[in-house]
């Protein structure tokens, strides 16, 4: 494969999954809907595992090849089949995600997020990043904080579920490109890592649903300082 | 020097000529998609013979500009076809007159015109569609900003076909992070500006919903057939920019050979067909946004627009 | 091989739990083999001692000073906790033998093999995985009442240490790219001190900033302590002991590492970042003692002061301030786990959490109040509590190097927190109750397990044995320069 197509085209195309990943990103902050947050996961899911087989192939990682397959397999398979087999009436039954902040005003702070991540990265640019890093690793962090934000900002429960596995994809995909070696063993324990907390939360989100009879985990404020 | 007038002109026919075969066409899919059996593909061509034909009837309140509107709104995309690359991928005589940004006040003066004019009928529906797509317009305006300056940072100017140029030679530049960013800006935009769907239904027949029709209610014979042609243009001229300079800028004509420069009409064509069936999808599938949700549409917009200016700023 | 063997252990007992039928055979079973695990962490513990570090497993595990104190301590008040959970569940949940109740003890031993796994691991990668974990086995201990207000704090922990581990993992990541700049393969703590001169600081700072900011969140620290009172507070009595005596400290560890490779940067200023987030937990943690209404949150509440007061001594740089933060460490496990029996006792005799509704316990039930106001006086470090002499040690390494504003801050701190908790403790305690003598009877279990945690409390408040000082001095070379 790359003898047909060459290592710099591999990594165009890969700035170009970056680009796309990047808008799944921001599109989980604008998304109202719980179903479209879900699908736009696990499309980032997908691209992610593009990205890191591009990756390998152009500089002949297998390491790289390794995390696509997990992706591949985790995230784009075991994750949603998790959630629908936990979860499956909160994702494919409530429509509209509840938010502490309107869409306008999160967008503009998800604006601020990712101009944050860029001069972040910026900041390491003594350090000789390959040029592939320095697509990836800003729209890594862009995503973290998104992930992050989006966290805090909604209410329901599977919604703030999909919003930290939408910051783990961003870790990963900033990951992908600084780490092209990391052993792997961490690559197994994260994969394994990964569902489980799906798994865990997941359980969580089912047994809060049927103690309390919602996931509008936003309701929850019986514990607070007075 | 002759020849490129002479394409220049040909550009200019390509553009008044197949616009209303674009508008049947796009119809014509939504309708194959909805499971109708609606009219040909020619049908817009014959509407335009049937309303140059009709008496055109003004209403006696009205001043000069409701009769001058029509004109204007048919010759601005006429004169911003002058500037952008249809056929050939070589600027041609008057490619150096103005950049997008100048087609695009081009184009703002010919909805000015047609605004002003749906406000001197003094039909109620007319000014609140004016008012409405001033709306949208103060909202998209400051997006296609951003969205020229970005693409002014690549290429180092505005001038479209020294941005098509750019996208050709340098596929780093093309395939970069912010290049996916800002089409997808732009094609929001196209959306909001040409009164499509999640913005605006170009099929709604109910006038208090409407956008961008209720302004053209008053006219009739005439000035109907030369504003539903604009529009046709309007339309057209916008897929050029974004297909010919953005997305797929290939398969212009690079010589002066006129086989070739005439190779590119169906070529163009072709990828319009392909964009239509997107913008197809997006009408089939999206629902009309409230009023006042459509800030957040261009809000988005705004911010994708922004984010890739942010990441082409920081690609040293 | 002694190291392996401390991590298999609580798992074969995990699966042995999972096969039997009732829960008092799983509760026996369980501490025995938490027994077990103490006895073999103390055996690792001497056998650093002797050649300052261990490894095994092909240098997978390794054990150093500051290793070596972690695994007792959670291998101790893990015992305590299991020998508190026997007679405090067969208490509070008689009947309940199947279903939810039936994973408390597997989950139990599992929790404790993450929580003894996160000092071992010699990659920090692997680390990562082992700390992430012990939030996952152990949110369904903090829902475990299954009441709206336990599986909401359940929720908040599960998701925002989550996300805080998350966060970290990319700062784990950063440091391992430096490892490669630096030239290197392996990634483990040993080899992160050698190289940190080799690092370029651009990534070492981010990495760092981004593990304290992640593990700090599972550290309690403030501003990202909002879940922990709500975790500390709703989980059952022995895992409150578990969050908060040790579990906060195996996280806390990380960045205690952290500190050490930092400190080999040339021209570090790692200090400001520990005594800024220091003081802010310790002053924040304070400030909301005064207001707090519910007792197990109040001992929630002293942890992060507690953690915020270790960060501080870390970050007073000097080698008699590290050998404080270890000593701290040891006496917030014990007095903290103590506390949490105590507000377990007490819960067992009143059913019931919030202050305002307890007066006059030292007449209703004085094996409760008694344990409540001495983990009282433990916590707020008065003598011969171990507590005393571990800030005493602190506040003196602060004016040794001059903090004269930090130290004086933390005495400050230390002393309000010293009368909020008092007020409420005897507030429950003293005064005419509204009810007669308390009928019931507290578990024997529980009480031995109080028991077995005053002891080393008030020993080493008096005087340190020299197998302790030394491996608190090997802990603190661990964490220093």
């Amino acid at each position: 494969m790359t003898a047909m197509l060459g290592t710099s085209s591999l990594l165009s195309i890969e700035a170009l999954t970056g680009g796309v990943f990047l808008l799944t990103a921001l599109g989980t902050v604008a998304a109202r809907q719980l179903l479209a947050c879900f699908r736009l996961f696990v499309l980032q899911s997908f691209l992610l595992s593009v990205s890191a087989a591009l990756l390998g192939v152009a500089l002949h990682s297998p390491h790289l090849l390794a995390v696509a397959a997990i992706t591949l397999a985790t995230k784009t398979m075991l994750i949603p089949w998790l959630l629908r087999r936990t979860v499956h009436d909160e994702v494919y039954r409530i429509r509209e995600i509840d938010q502490v902040l309107n869409i306008p005003s999160s967008l503009l702070l998800a604006l601020a997020l990712t101009g944050a991540a860029y001069v972040f990265t910026d900041s390491l640019g003594a350090v000789g990043v390959p040029a592939y890093s320095f697509v990836n690793l800003p729209i890594g962090i862009a995503t973290l904080l998104l992930g992050a934000f989006t966290l805090t900002v909604r209410r329901e429960a599977v919604a703030q579920l999909l919003a930290l596995l939408v910051a783990e994809n961003g870790v990963f995909f900033a990951g992908i490109t600084i780490v092209p070696d990391l052993p792997a063993i961490a690559e197994l324990a994260a994969a394994v890592d990964i569902p489980v907390y799906t798994l865990v939360i997941g359980l969580l989100t089912r047994r809060i649903h049927s103690e309390i009879g919602t996931t509008m985990v936003g309701r929850l404020v019986a514990l607070k300082e007075e | 020097m002759l020849p490129h007038i002479g394409y220049n002109l040909l550009q200019v026919a390509v553009v008044i000529g197949f616009a209303p075969l674009l508008e049947g066409i796009l119809s014509r899919l939504k309708e194959i998609v909805q499971s109708k059996c609606g009219p040909s593909v020619f049908q817009p061509y014959r509407d335009l013979a049937k309303l140059l034909c009709k008496d055109e009837i003004v209403s006696r309140e009205s001043s000069w500009l409701f009769r001058a509107a029509p004109y204007v709104a048919f010759t601005a995309p006429i004169f911003v076809t002058l500037l952008i690359p249809v056929l050939t991928g070589y600027p041609l005589f008057f490619a150096f007159m103005g950049d997008m940004l100048g087609a695009g006040f081009i184009l703002a003066l010919g909805g000015f015109f047609v605004a002003l004019a749906a406000v001197d009928t003094a039909n109620p529906y007319g000014p609140m569609g004016a008012s409405r797509t001033r709306m949208v317009g103060f909202l998209t305006e400051p997006v296609f900003l951003i969205v020229f300056m970005t693409i002014s940072l690549v290429a180092g100017s505005t001038i479209p076909y020294v941005v098509q140029k750019e996208w050709v030679i340098s596929p780093a530049a093309f395939f970069a992070p912010w290049h996916v960013l800002l089409l997808l800006a732009f094609l929001l935009l196209i959306l909001a500006e040409d009164g499509r769907l999640p913005v605006d239904s170009v099929s709604g027949h109910f006038e208090l919903a409407m956008i961008e029709k209720s302004k053209s209610l008053e006219y009739s014979g005439r000035g109907a057939a030369l504003m539903k042609w604009a529009g046709a243009m309007k339309l057209f001229v916008l897929m050029v920019v974004f297909l010919n300079v953005l997305v797929t800028p290939w398969g212009l004509a690079v010589s002066t050979a006129p086989v070739e420069v005439l190779l590119a009409v169906p070529y163009v064509l072709f990828k319009m067909l392909l964009f239509l069936l997107v913008l197809v999808a997006i009408e089939s599938s999206l629902a009309k946004l409230r009023l006042f949700r459509i800030s957040e549409f261009t809000g988005a917009a705004f911010v994708i627009a922004v984010v890739a200016m942010v990441s082409r700023l920081f690609a040293a | 091989m002694v190291l392996a063997a401390v991590l298999l252990v609580p798992v074969v007992a995990s699966l042995l739990t999972l096969a039997m039928g009732t829960q008092h055979r799983r509760g026996l079973l369980t501490v025995l083999a938490m027994a077990s695990v103490l006895a073999l962490s103390l055996a690792a513990a001497r056998s650093t001692l002797a050649k300052d570090q261990i490894s095994t497993a092909g240098g997978w595990l390794a054990c150093d000073g500051l290793g070596a104190l972690i695994l007792v301590l959670v291998a101790f008040v893990s015992f305590t906790a299991a020998l508190f959970s026997a007679g405090y569940l067969a208490q509070r949940h008689p009947h309940e033998e199947s279903g939810w109740h039936s994973a408390y003890y597997p989950l139990f031993n599992l929790f404790v093999a993450s929580m003894l796994a996160v000092p071992l691991m010699a990659n920090v990668a692997l680390l990562w995985v082992a700390l992430e974990l012990t939030t996952l086995l152990s949110a369904f201990l903090v829902g475990f009442e299954a009441t709206p207000e336990a599986l909401e704090a359940a929720w908040k922990y599960a998701l925002l240490t989550t996300l805080g581990a998350i966060i970290a993992l990319l700062g784990v990541l950063i440091l391992y790219w430096g490892t490669r700049v630096a030239g290197k393969e392996v990634f483990t703590w040993n080899e992160l001190i050698t190289d940190a001169p080799a690092m370029p600081p651009a990534l070492i700072w981010p990495a760092f900033l981004l593990i304290l900011i992640g593990f700090g969140t599972k550290v309690g620290l403030v501003p990202m302590h909002t879940w922990l009172p709500d975790a500390h507070s709703q989980a059952p009595a022995p895992i409150c002991a578990l969050l908060s005596g040790v579990e906060t400290s195996t996280a806390l560890y990380v960045i205690l590492r952290l500190y050490a490779v930092l400190s080999r940067v040339p021209g570090s200023e790692a200090e400001p970042w520990f005594l800024v987030f220091g003081v802010l937990s310790v002053g924040v943690a304070t400030i909301l003692l005064v207001q707090v209404r519910d007792y197990k949150r109040m001992f929630a509440f002293s942890t992060v002061e507690h953690m915020g007061i270790i960060l501080l001594a870390v970050g007073l740089g000097s080698a008699d301030a590290r050998f404080a933060a270890a000593y701290q460490i040891t006496a917030h496990a014990l007095a903290k786990s103590f506390c949490f029996f105590a507000s377990g006792i007490v819960v067992l005799v009143l059913g019931e959490q919030r202050i305002a509704a307890v007066h006059g316990l030292a007449r209703r039930a004085p094996i409760a109040a008694v344990p409540l106001i001495a983990g009282a006086l433990a916590i707020t470090g008065m003598p011969p509590s171990a507590i005393f002499a571990s800030e005493l040690l602190i506040l003196k390494a602060g004016l040794a190097r001059g903090e004269y504003l930090v130290t004086g801050f933390l005495a400050l701190f230390i002393v309000v927190g010293f009368a909020a908790i008092m007020r409420h403790a005897t507030r429950m305690s003293f005064g005419a109750g509204p009810l007669g003598r308390w009928p019931g009877v507290v578990p024997g279990t529980c009480l031995a397990a109080l028991a077995i945690t005053a002891a080393p409390l008030v020993i080493l408040g008096l005087s340190m044995p020299t197998a302790l000082v030394g491996l608190l001095q090997l802990a603190g070379t661990a964490m220093g320069r």
